[in-house]
């Protein structure tokens, strides 16, 4: 594997799972905040808008620390992209339809007039985060991940080694 | 010579079967370790969860017509209870009264609900003191003109809403015109709402909605529930006239 790809995937690793990780904190302990925001979005029916108001961070906390961690990485990278298409859309979706609301990224959220001029940054955040988590993916294994302790490739004898060879 | 060749190939399957063996142990261990990580991450989430779960408020609202900071419109022993908390410049408040209040007044009138109005003042550490002016206007023909009159000035002041950009646009003479328009004598009124006469009104009214753990504006209570059901104001609307219909 090339050596800087493989630490630019490192790096793209840490900053995508621990902007998770402060994301996903800031929510945990203010769930009302964060079920408003997801409504904000007028996009989910009631019941699943507060199950994912209480859900999502929570899940956020955790695809950070396996990022974080290196811990079935790839699978969390592949999680990642997919919230971060998810989010994309829906700020995406609000802005066509005249909505104005706090993306609720990091807490907060809900009505908030005069957001939409935040809305392109936002959008370009979550897209460079997005391409940060696909490369990660499409990386397999990136340097200092736990995963290399976990899933060692424990060397099999070769076929129609000699006896004695094995060890 | 075969029991050469019969030795060799039985050498050949013996290392065969240790391979597959050891690789059976490494993909159970694959698969073991792998369980454990997603086990240990859904123990995580489950934790999470619990964690907001606990840090959740339900409104606790004082029941419908018990509140001394509101105004009520229809019978007391109706079936049903509604509460709307709202704050004069909130625009879903403005969308959700002008969707509700036709049905709200006829459900009324019949005899099938109670509802109460609270204003509070939400939105004036983000936008100026309109909230405040608009709330205590409100709460000075509450007491000098009676419910009738304040309903009908909260009806004006909603089909007038300024926006959250310009909350200045309303006046304190545009306020003095709807509470004359309400029914309200300017003699009696001006002055207070020149004034601010019942700012300390509004101060108790917001302190009440915080303590209920109101979140944010409009709160509709149904029954003593918190009334949600509804992608948008519009739905939401729609569903709260047929629950009481």
């Amino acid at each position: 594997m090339n050596r800087t790809l493989a630490w630019v995937g490192l790096l793209a690793r840490l900053v995508t799972g621990g902007v998770w990780i402060v994301a996903g904190a800031l929510k945990i302990t203010e769930p009302d905040a964060s079920i408003a925001a997801v409504r904000a979005y007028q996009l989910l029916p009631s019941s699943l808008a507060e199950a994912v108001g209480l859900a999502l961070p929570a899940v956020e906390v955790v695809i950070g620390l396996a990022l974080v961690l290196g811990v079935l990485a790839r699978g969390a990278a592949v999680l990642s992209a997919v919230l971060f298409l998810a989010f994309v859309i829906g700020i995406a979706s609000v802005w066509a339809r005249g909505i104005e609301i706090d993306c609720g990224c990091f807490g907060g959220g809900g009505a908030d007039p005069g957001a939409s001029s935040a809305y392109p940054w936002e959008i370009a955040r979550d897209v460079a985060l997005l391409a940060a988590s696909v490369l990660v993916a499409a990386l397999r294994r990136t340097p200092l991940a736990l995963d290399s302790l976990l899933f060692v490739r424990r060397p099999v004898p070769a076929a129609g080694a000699p006896e004695g060879a094995e060890n | 010579m075969s029991s050469n060749n019969s030795k060799a190939s039985a050498r050949a399957q013996k290392v065969a079967d240790e391979r597959a063996a050891q690789a059976r142990r490494e993909t159970r261990r694959r698969i073991l370790t792998i369980v454990g990580v997603v086990a240990a991450m859904a123990l995580i989430v489950g934790g999470a969860i619990t964690v907001s779960l606990l840090n959740k408020k339900d409104v606790k609202a004082a029941p419908a017509g018990s509140s001394e900071y509101g105004v009520t419109i229809g019978d007391a022993d109706a079936p049903h209870t509604v509460i709307i908390y709202e704050d004069f410049l909130c625009p879903y408040c403005g969308a959700l009264e002008a969707e509700t209040r036709d049905d709200l007044e006829r459900l009324a009138a019949d005899g099938k609900v109670l509802v109460e109005y609270r204003p509070f003042d939400l939105l004036s550490p983000s936008f100026g003191d309109y909230p405040i002016r608009a709330a205590s206007a409100f709460a000075l023909l509450l007491e000098e003109s009676g419910p009738e009159v304040a309903k009908k000035f909260h009806d004006l002041l909603f089909e007038n809403q300024p926006s959250e950009q310009d909350p200045d646009s309303v006046s304190d003479d545009d306020l003095v015109a709807f509470a004359v328009e309400a029914g309200a004598e300017e003699a009696v009124v001006r002055e207070g709402i020149e004034g601010v006469s019942h700012r300390d009104w509004v101060e108790a009214a917001t302190a009440e909605a915080k303590d209920a753990d109101v979140q944010g504006t409009p709160t509709v209570i149904l029954d003593g529930e918190v009334f949600e059901d509804g992608r948008t104001v519009q739905d939401v609307a729609d569903n709260l006239v047929k629950a009481l219909d």
